[in-house]
Formats: structure tokens, sequence, C-alpha cells
């Protein structure tokens, strides 16, 4: 939770921040998958994380204002994993307690654990998009 | 669901194919990419709708679907395809997430094969699928298997039972028949039927047999194997065979049987069939030679142990062959079927043998033995397992004889037949059925020989006529049947034309590879009577042949034909002659008859109205043997004869002695006058042929012309010797005629 409190910034330095938001050795594993990068599929898989990210987040914002958490549970449920998948380790963890919380009705109304899943959410894609300019 | 081969059996790399369903497209994106990497072939859904649609589209071995999507999730999608036909044993992996128990326990509820927690662990998600995929192969060979099994079972008209013992530890006592046994019992599928519901359908008297056998079966543990009858509901009988071996618990307890129920009706019918086939006869459809000769064994081994004596009567129809010939082979099985069922009707016959029983001591059940057999042909035997003495054994060949009297109706006309009865005893007679049967068979002979129509017993005074003698009156006996005579032909000629004016038939047997002479057997046939039934044929084949020639080479003389003087004392001899050449299409003149003076002579009064009535129909007579006998003048000018022929023993010594050819003119002379043609038989030499000229004599025959020589050569002879005149004979006669032709033009000829 290192960087909850970060502004929104294009400097080189909150770039190579970003970057680091996304663990190295999961994008590594990612790239096996492609071992010579002949079909791109880390770009590929960066892109789409990206726009269901923006997506899923928007329904997030939605089901938060309208107090749908069931909602708010599958939207965190369906971000763990591919989060995971593409490095972005603590965004996934926060996905998950929100999962859980969302499935305990007197949890719901955890709204600072909302709120560090749409900053992070932010810090998560500022991050892909990072890695997608530079790669 | 059709799985791709297992790349171990069949040596190839198959990819499986592989449904990939997630609705997190960052997800699917690269799960496809490692199971891609990993050899699988993927096709990728991103919701529940869309996996079932491409389902129904394409060829899936495996499906690998998320648990949480919106819309219709992983657990309906697997729920809804466990409910479709040919996707209920697809293998699904459903994914979850790392500690969703709940998902875990939902997905075994909905179906699923095994579940995999999402993770990048690729390989294991892999070598997972490579699992699922192996144990779906295996399921769906068992299943073939099982299918096959069902099917051949069904096919062989086969179902499996299961029967388990009440307080065997699996609750109180059950039966369970598969839907392929339910059918040996033409019960509908699926129909609950008890093992009592079963015992039900079997007819009384052996449910009670069948009752016992289960119980001996179930106290001893061992093996069922039995046949059962069984009524269906709809009435019909069948036979089912069951089969089964007792199950045993843990402790070595016998808790049920385990088995196979199969409708053997057919393969019972059949068998019964074969064998009665094997054992009958399938005309008469008495026992034939095998089961006789089977059931004549054991009822020696019953009066061996009891010390009774048996009885085989040997019955041959007489003059079958007669009758076969003139009313066709169907009349003659008609009376062959009719004869059979009066024999039979003659003892206690019995078509089933009581054979459990036979070795019981103090039992009677060898009479079951008693029957009439059909040996083949118009031979039956008789077996009676135990007589008295040889009066019981008469007494039922008389009543055979007396059976057969009665006119039988085949053919559209009545006939009377008669029969010959052989009877020999055990032990007296023989100590083998052999023995028995071949003596039988000489007695039969005996009474045949004495004119038929009788019976005998055997007596060893029979055998010492002399093997041979038996066994060549035997032989001929069926060389009529089995077409082993022959004619030979001696052409006659007219030595002055030298032209060919008719012919002698000769008749010959071929006995296997020899030609036997007429000097061996026709006494013999004279003295059995069977000189009857061969000369009778020999009408027959002379008029078939004069036919024959005819067609090939106009043949229009006559073919004659020798004949002993009581086949002309019979009053059917014309009618006969009238029928052989009917049935060819010839004249009554194609057919001459040669009758020998001696035999003639001897009984003139009673030949002379059949020599009458041949000549009224056309048919020439011929005395053989001219001048051997003691003929009577006065009788030989009023006889109607057309022919005397010389005998040969005054041709062999013409030339020689003057006294021979003294009487060769002598008889000549005393033909001539009286009108009739003479021939000379036995003409070996040219000059026996030019004083028999000079005597007056133009025909002739003898080797000097042609030996007796079969058909199809006396028309290669008359092509080859005669039409092209090459013959010395053919050089000498023309010289004679020349001479003769000088002699009466010169002036000092005596007219």
């Amino acid at each position: 939770m290192k960087s909850h409190a970060m502004p929104a910034t294009h400097d080189i330095d909150a770039v190579a921040l970003d970057r680091a938001t996304l663990d190295e050795a999961a994008l590594a594993r990612l790239s096996e998958l492609d071992p010579t990068g002949a079909t791109g599929l880390v770009g590929r898989v960066l892109k789409t994380y990206a726009l269901s990210l923006e997506r899923l987040v928007d329904d997030f914002s939605r089901a938060r204002a309208d107090g749908r958490h069931d909602v708010l549970r599958r939207v965190a449920h369906t971000l763990k994993s591919s989060s995971s998948s593409v490095g972005a380790a603590e965004f996934a963890a926060l996905c998950v307690q929100v999962e859980a919380a969302m499935g305990v009705p007197e949890n719901a109304e955890s709204s600072a654990l909302l709120d560090a899943l749409m900053i992070e959410s932010q810090r998560v894609a500022r991050a892909v998009q990072a890695r997608l300019a530079t790669d | 669901m059709q799985l791709n081969a297992d790349p171990a059996v069949t040596g190839l790399e198959v990819r499986p194919r592989v449904l990939l369903v997630d609705d997190d497209q960052v997800n699917l994106m690269l799960t496809a990419a490692a199971l891609r990497e990993r050899g699988f072939e993927v096709v990728e859904a991103d919701s529940g709708d869309r996996a079932l649609e491409l389902l129904e589209q394409r060829p899936t071995d495996v499906l690998v679907l998320d648990a949480v999507m919106p819309g219709r999730d992983g657990f309906e999608v697997c729920r809804t395809l466990r409910a479709t036909e040919g996707l209920e044993h697809l293998p699904v992996l459903m994914l979850t997430g790392l500690d969703d128990n709940e998902s875990i326990n939902r997905a075994f509820e909905a179906g699923a094969s095994d579940f995999f927690a999402k993770s990048q662990q690729w390989s294991l998600l892999a070598g997972r699928l490579h699992y699922l995929l192996r144990a779906a192969r295996t399921r769906q060979e068992l299943e073939r298997s099982k299918a096959k099994l069902a099917r051949a079972q069904d096919l062989a008209r086969m179902g499996s039972f299961d029967w388990r013992r009440q307080g065997s530890g699996t609750g109180p006592g059950s039966f369970a028949l598969s839907p392929e046994g339910l059918r040996v019992f033409g019960l509908p599928n699926a129909t609950l039927v008890s093992l009592r519901q079963l015992l039900r359908m079997v007819p009384g008297a052996e449910r009670h047999g069948l009752m016992r056998i289960l119980r001996d079966v179930m106290n001893t543990a061992s093996v069922l194997t039995t046949d059962v009858p069984v009524t269906l509901r709809d009435g019909r009988s069948r036979i089912v065979h069951a089969e089964a071996e007792p199950e045993y618990n843990e402790h070595g307890q016998c808790v049920g049987y385990a088995g196979i129920v199969q409708d053997v009706t057919d393969r019972r019918i059949a068998e019964d069939r074969i064998r009665h086939l094997a054992n009958f006869d399938a005309l008469t459809g008495l026992p034939n030679r095998r089961q006789l000769i089977w059931r004549a064994e054991r009822a020696l081994d019953a009066a061996r142990r009891i010390g009774h004596q048996v009885a085989l009567l040997m019955i041959d129809v007489d003059r079958f062959k007669v009758i076969n010939d003139t009313l066709g082979h169907a009349a003659g099985d008609d009376l062959l079927v009719e004869v059979a069922r009066r024999l039979r009707s003659c003892v206690r016959h019995s078509d089933q043998v009581m054979e459990g029983a036979l070795e019981s001591i103090g039992s009677r059940s060898h009479r079951t033995l008693e029957a009439v057999g059909r040996l083949g042909g118009d031979e039956f035997v008789a077996l009676l397992p135990e007589v008295g003495g040889e009066e019981d054994a008469e007494r039922v060949a008389g009543r055979m004889l007396e059976s057969m009297r009665d006119p039988i109706f085949v053919g559209g006309q009545e006939c009377f037949v008669t029969g010959s009865v052989g009877i020999a005893l055990f032990p007296r007679d023989g100590a083998s059925v052999a023995d028995l049967l071949r003596n039988s068979d000489v007695a039969m002979y005996s009474v045949k020989s004495a004119g038929r129509n009788a019976l005998a017993l055997y007596t060893p005074h029979l055998s010492g006529r002399g093997r041979e003698k038996l066994e060549l009156e035997s032989a001929l006996h069926k060389a009529i049947e089995r077409n082993e005579l022959v004619l030979h032909y001696q052409p006659k000629i007219d030595v002055r034309s030298a032209r060919m004016v008719g012919v002698e038939a000769l008749m010959r047997w071929q006995r296997g590879g020899t030609l036997v002479p007429p000097g061996d057997f026709i006494p013999l046939a004279e003295e059995t009577g069977l000189i009857i039934p061969l000369s009778e044929w020999a009408l027959r084949e002379a008029a078939r042949q004069a036919k024959v020639w005819s067609l090939s080479f106009g043949f229009a003389d006559s073919v004659a034909v020798n004949l002993p003087n009581r086949l002309f004392e019979r009053s059917d001899l014309v009618e006969h002659i009238h029928q052989a050449v009917s049935t060819y299409g010839v004249p009554h003149r194609s057919i001459q008859l040669e009758i020998t003076e001696t035999g003639l002579m001897r009984d003139l009064q009673n030949v002379i109205p059949s020599l009458h009535r041949l000549n009224e129909i056309g048919v020439e007579i011929s005395i053989d043997d001219f001048g051997t006998g003691y003929s009577s003048l006065a009788y030989l000018t009023t006889l109607p004869i057309s022919e005397v022929k010389i005998d040969r023993s005054f041709v062999r010594d013409l030339g020689i002695t003057p006294q021979s050819s003294a009487v060769g003119t002598a008889n000549i002379a005393l033909a001539r006058s009286l009108g009739l043609r003479v021939i000379a038989e036995g003409v070996e030499n040219l000059r026996q042929m030019e004083v028999l000229h000079r005597l007056g004599c133009g025909v002739m025959q003898g080797f000097l012309f042609s030996r007796p020589i079969p058909p199809d050569d006396l028309e290669t002879w008359l092509k080859t010797t005669v039409l092209p005149r090459r013959a010395p004979w053919i050089g000498q006669a023309n010289a004679l005629e020349v001479s003769e032709n000088q002699r009466r033009l010169s002036p000092g000829a005596v007219a």
C-alpha cells in the first residue's frame, strides 16, 4: 500500500514507479507463453487488461453508487485473477479482500477498502499504459 | 462425444480439442495461449451461452469452464450439458478460485468431472486435462465394450442375472435381470420380475425338477448349468439355458449367484434335427443303418448280460427294381414309405430309446430298442431285442410277409408286392451285429433263390454253398440297380452282298474293373431266377440301342436277344416287349428273339402260344443252336419261326470231317425247304465261310467278321471295315460271288 497517496503524475519518476506496480516476475511468466514474441502476446494481454479494467472500474463505481454489493463482488472476483496474471499483485490482493467483504452483508459498508481499490486501480491502469508505451 | 484417439495407441500426435470458457478476456487469452503452447487445440468462448452454441457446432474432447461468470455461469452450463444427449459424459474441468470451497462443491453437484484452482501453473492444468481425457477415453471404451456385450448378448439371445440370497448382508434376497435377460423371457424392458415369477414360467413337472437342481446347487455352492423349458406369457414355448457361478463375501460365504440365461430353442431344434438326420432315414423316417447297428449292439450287450436271444430280420422287397423302373422313382419312394409303415406296425417299434436305463440290472428297457430300420434301397431290417426262440422271429416275419400282401396304391395304380425275409438269431447264428447282418442276408437270398415271397432261417448249410458263389449271387442281385450290365453286339453278315443284316446282343457284366463273361454268371442267373429280370433288362436295352443306331446311322435291322424258355412261359412277355419298343419308339421287328432248340423242345406246349402272339406283332423268332437238339420235324413245320441258327459245333468241323459237312448240308437243306432263313454262327475263317456259302448258307456271324463289341465300336467297325470294303473276307466274298455267277452261266452247270 505504498502508493495510495501518490497523485497521478506523468513525470519520469512517476512512470518508473508505475512500472514498478506490475510485478516483473509475473510479466516474465507471461512472456514465457510467447518466448519469441512472435504473437505479441504480452502486449495483447496488457491491452485487453487495460480495456477490461476501465470497463470494470466503471461498473464498480456505478454499483457502489447504487449499493449493488453483488455487482461489486463479481467485479472484484473478475479483476482479481486477471490482475494477478499481469503482475498487479497488490491490486489483486485488494480485489480478494473486496470480494470476501462483499460476500458478508455486515462488511458491506467498508468504504475505505472500496476507496483503496479505486485508487489502486488508477495506479495499475497507469502502470499498464506506461508498460505499453515503452514495450 | 468422440474423443480423439489416444496417441499412445495410434502412434499419431493428435491435438485434443479444448473448449475454454471464461468471461475474463485476459484469463481466456492467457489460458488459451498456455494450452496451445502445450499441444492442445483451443477454442475460446467468453460466456456460458456461447459455450453451449460452440458445443453444438464442433466436436470437443474436454471443456474448461470458469465457474463464476455473469449470465449463464459455469454450474448452469455444466448442468445443461449433462442433460444433453451426447454430452452427458463430456469431461468438464471447472475453474474455481483458490479457496472457493463453495464453488468446488457446487461444481461436483452440477456434474463437473474435476476442478482446478485458477493459477498460472499451466503445466499442472495441462496434466490435469490429459488425465481427464485418458479417464474419458477409458470410460468410452468401457461404454463401447458394454454396448458390444449387450449387442452380442442380444444377438445370442442371452442376458445376465444376479441373485443375492436373503441375509447375505445386502438386505433381503434380491434378483436382477438385465434388459437382454428380460427379452429372453419375452418380458418388456424395465419389467420388475422376481425369481419366483420366472420359476412360474416353467411348466409344472419340469419346475419340480428344476427346484431340486437349484436346491442341490445352492446347498453345495456349486456351478449351475441347466436347460429349462419355459412357457412365455404369449404362450410360446422356449428352452432357456441357465448358467451361474456362486459369489462369495469376504468371509468366504456364498452370498448369491451371478450368471447368464440364453434362449437355446433354435439350437436345440437344430441339434435334434441333426441327430435325427444322422440316425433316421429321410424317406421313411425309420432308423437308418447307423442307428440300427447302434441299437443292435445295445441289444446284444443286454442279451449277453441277461442271457436271452436276439433276432435280426433282413427284409427285401421283391422285384422293387421293376416297380421303380416302370412307375418311376416317385412311385417307388411312395411304395417304400408304405412298406415301411406296414413293417413297422408288425413290431413294437420305438422311435426313442430309453438310453439312460439300458445299463440298469433287471431292467427290461432293452425292449425299447425294438425297431424296423431301412438299410438303403428296398432293404429293411427288423431288430427283435428279445425273442424266446426262432418261432418268435418266424412269427414276426410271417406277419411282415402277410402285411405286404395287400395291394399298395402308388403311381395311380395298384401294385402287388411281396417280400423275402431272412432271419438270424443271436447267439446261435452270430456273435456280432456284422455276423448277424451278413447271415440274415444269406438267409434272405436263399429265399430269393427259392422263388421269393417267403421267410427263411439262417443255417450254416446256406453258407456252405461257397462264399464266392454267394457273393457273386448277392452282387448279381445289385448289378442291374447299379447299371453294371452291358450288352455287346456281334454283327450278322450277308456275305454275298458283304452287308450287315442284323446283330446279336450278348450280355456282359462290368463288375468292378473286370468284364465278367456270360458263362460265369448266366448259369447262376438261371439257377437263382435272376435271369428273368436280366432278360427283361436286356430287351429294354436292345430296344434303346436300336433307336440310338437308327438315329446315328439309319440302322433298320433287328437286334437278336437271347431269352430263356421260362420267359416264353410268362404271359406278360408280349406286353413287356411291346412296352420296351414303345418306350423308345422303334418298330416291333427291331427285336428278334433267340430261343435254344433244347429250351424250345423241352416245354413246347407252353411256349407255342407266346410264339404265335410274338409273330403276330412282328417279332421274329430264331432257333439257336439248331441241330443240337432233337427237333420234331413235324412241329418245325407248324411253328412260327423265321430263322434257324446252325450251331457252332458243326461250323467248327466244316471242311475237316466229311460227317459235319453232311449234317451241315442236311440242316441247311431242311431249313431252306421249310422256307426258313439260315444263319451260321461261330464262323472263324475264310475256309468255313467258303464252305457254308457253297452249301447255301449266306448269312453268318463269327470272329472272322467281328467279335461281340460295345455299341459305339460297332459303328466304328461299320465305318472302317464294311463301308470301305477293306476286310479280307469281303474280297473272298466277292470272289465267291463271281465264281458262283460263272458257275451259273457255264453251259455244264446244274440248275
